[in-house]
């Protein structure tokens, strides 16, 4: 197992920051971590690598203490902070290679240069001072310097946020062969589509509480498939609709549909009727989250 | 002190290398030039002249310090505990020492204490680095006395000697030290540099002000013990007397207090 939280609390003062998180993480897995500004996220990263402490519960990874053999624990991981803390006058290579030493982990020069690559970052804008890199900038060397020592696991705080759609691509071609490499990803997003494209697994934070812990499939599955039909014919709705099938909008020739489970029911319907087109949508991941987001603001 | 400690150690120095060569440039060219001070002084006379300028109750007041100074080796030793002096080596003390804060407030802390680094060696990392910049400080200072000295001085001039240059470094050694203690004490519990220097420096000043009330108001005098400055006292060192041990281990001990109290704290915090 990468990663086992239980009963994770914190409290900053009299604040509640998070309460009794309970999750785990297999090796291999790529994980989303998701939730508003405010709900945990960061506070839960910061106590896997040991930078804050948890008032309640432990944290372990590859079944180490995260607190109690925190030196151990951070040999395995590769950490990309949300806001990385640069010092503006040192060039993107010195910054590179200095981390680079921090690591228990020789850095391979060629995986090195193949991030680099995937991220188009060039030799000479590394020779450049980091105050001189745009956001987009610091934020592809942030991702350069989690991932230059190939660590089993890679801890990323928002990873995509600033990198243009065209780096966000290559980031998450990255992450594929990442995976395929057999390295965990635990990582925080805002963004969910980008969680639904490349996570195995979701855990939802509200309020500092896990409110949903589920495989991408099964979310999906917690909401139904919208199904539009339309008819050559004007057609009457019938009087009771199969089971798991919930009528959203309903005209003559056009029903719109949302549906629970399997479709069999309403195609047995459909069969007498004069139907011109069946358009099935699959739901996406951010309007069930949104659901979440929602109850959180009410 | 393993690679990263090492590391880390190379990487502050690098950052802070301006300022050093900077200040001990400085402070050495201090050091070489009041040398030519007291030659010229001895050279014109004007030891005896301003001896006999110093109103009697001041001389009574003051001791046989004040005599002291007004000597060639008293002019050649002024470097060694003038208040500019002072001033810019524990600012530079305060500087490094809050090293630790500047990284938690601008994150870079979180970059290094992410990778297997324990909290310990970033302290370590600071005090190694006040060391050896302190060092760097005080050796040019005295080679820019010993250059002025052996080159640039009358054959005949009264020359400190060795031992007097080397306490007279060495105390100054000791309370950056214990500043150093203090100023990294305050860093290990702030988010911000400015609230640790802030913090340091104003203590600083309130600690050598107590010290000179104590020195000139009698009722003040036992609660001057309580500032750094008072076990700070170059002026008998001059006159030949060697370093009082309580005061040694009196500065040598309150930055130990100061460091094992940044370990503690640091080492327990919220970062």
């Amino acid at each position: 197992m990468a990663i086992r939280l239980e009963h994770l609390g914190k409290r900053y003062g009299r604040l509640p920051a998070l309460h009794d998180v309970s999750l785990h993480v297999e090796a291999g897995e790529v994980f989303g971590f998701l939730g508003v500004n405010g709900a945990g996220k960061t506070t839960t990263i910061r106590i896997l690598l040991d930078l804050v402490r948890p008032t309640t519960g432990r944290a372990w990874i590859f079944d180490r203490d995260c607190q109690k053999q925190g030196r151990e624990v951070r040999a395995d991981i590769g950490y990309l902070p949300g806001e990385p803390g640069f010092y503006g006058d040192m060039t993107g290579a010195a910054t590179l290679d200095l981390l680079g030493r921090l690591s228990r982990q020789r850095v391979d020069p060629a995986w090195r240069r193949t991030i680099l690559d995937r991220l188009e970052l060039a030799s000479a804008d590394l020779q450049r001072r980091i105050r001189e890199y745009s956001t987009g900038m610091k934020r592809k060397l942030g991702i350069v310097q989690a991932l230059q020592a190939d660590p089993p696991l890679l801890v990323l705080d928002e990873p995509t946020e600033g990198l243009d759609p065209l780096m966000q691509e290559a980031f998450y071609d990255l992450l594929g062969e990442i995976r395929r490499r057999g390295r965990t990803v635990f990582m925080s997003s805002h963004v969910l589509p980008e969680v639904e494209r490349v996570c195995d697994r979701i855990g939802l934070l509200r309020g500092g509480e896990l409110v949903l812990l589920s495989t991408v499939t099964e979310v999906r599955g917690l909401a139904g498939r919208r199904v539009r039909i339309t008819f050559a014919d004007d057609v009457p709705a019938p009087a009771v609709w199969p089971p798991s099938c919930e009528a959203i909008a309903v005209a003559p020739r056009l029903w719109d549909l949302s549906i629970r489970g399997p479709l069999g029911p309403i195609v047995s319907l459909l069969a007498a009727l004069p139907v011109v087109d069946v358009d099935v949508q699959m739901p996406h991941l951010e309007e069930i989250l949104r659901n979440y987001y929602a109850s959180e603001a009410r | 002190m393993n690679r990263a400690t090492v590391a880390l150690v190379v990487h502050s120095l690098r950052r802070i290398r301006p300022v050093v060569i900077g200040i001990s440039v400085v402070l050495a060219a201090f050091q070489f030039l009041l040398t030519q001070v007291a030659a010229y002084l001895m050279r014109t006379q004007a030891f005896g002249m301003l001896a006999s300028l110093v109103p009697e109750f001041v001389r009574s007041l003051a001791g046989p310090s004040m005599l002291a100074f007004m000597s060639f080796a008293g002019v050649v030793s002024l470097g060694y505990f003038h208040p500019i002096v002072l001033i810019s080596l524990l600012g530079l003390t305060i500087a490094i020492a809050t090293e630790p804060a500047a990284e938690i407030e601008s994150r870079f802390v979180d970059l290094t204490l992410s990778r297997p680094i324990a909290r310990a060696h970033v302290v370590a990392r600071t005090i190694a680095v006040l060391v050896v910049c302190g060092l760097i400080v005080l050796g040019a200072m005295s080679a820019g006395t010993w250059i002025g000295l052996a080159c640039c001085t009358p054959a005949n001039a009264p020359r400190p000697s060795a031992a007097i240059i080397r306490s007279l470094a060495l105390n100054l050694a000791l309370i950056a030290w214990c500043w150093g203690g203090i100023a990294l004490a305050l860093a290990a519990a702030a988010k911000r540099r400015a609230t640790a220097s802030g913090l340091a420096g104003i203590t600083v000043l309130a600690s050598y002000l107590l010290d000179y009330l104590g020195r000139v108001w009698d009722p003040a005098r036992r609660l001057s013990e309580i500032s750094p400055f008072h076990y700070f006292e170059p002026m008998s060192l001059v006159t030949g007397a060697g370093l009082s041990a309580p005061n040694v281990a009196t500065l040598v001990a309150a930055g130990l207090v100061g460091t094992a109290a940044s370990f503690i704290i640091f080492s327990r915090r919220d970062l």
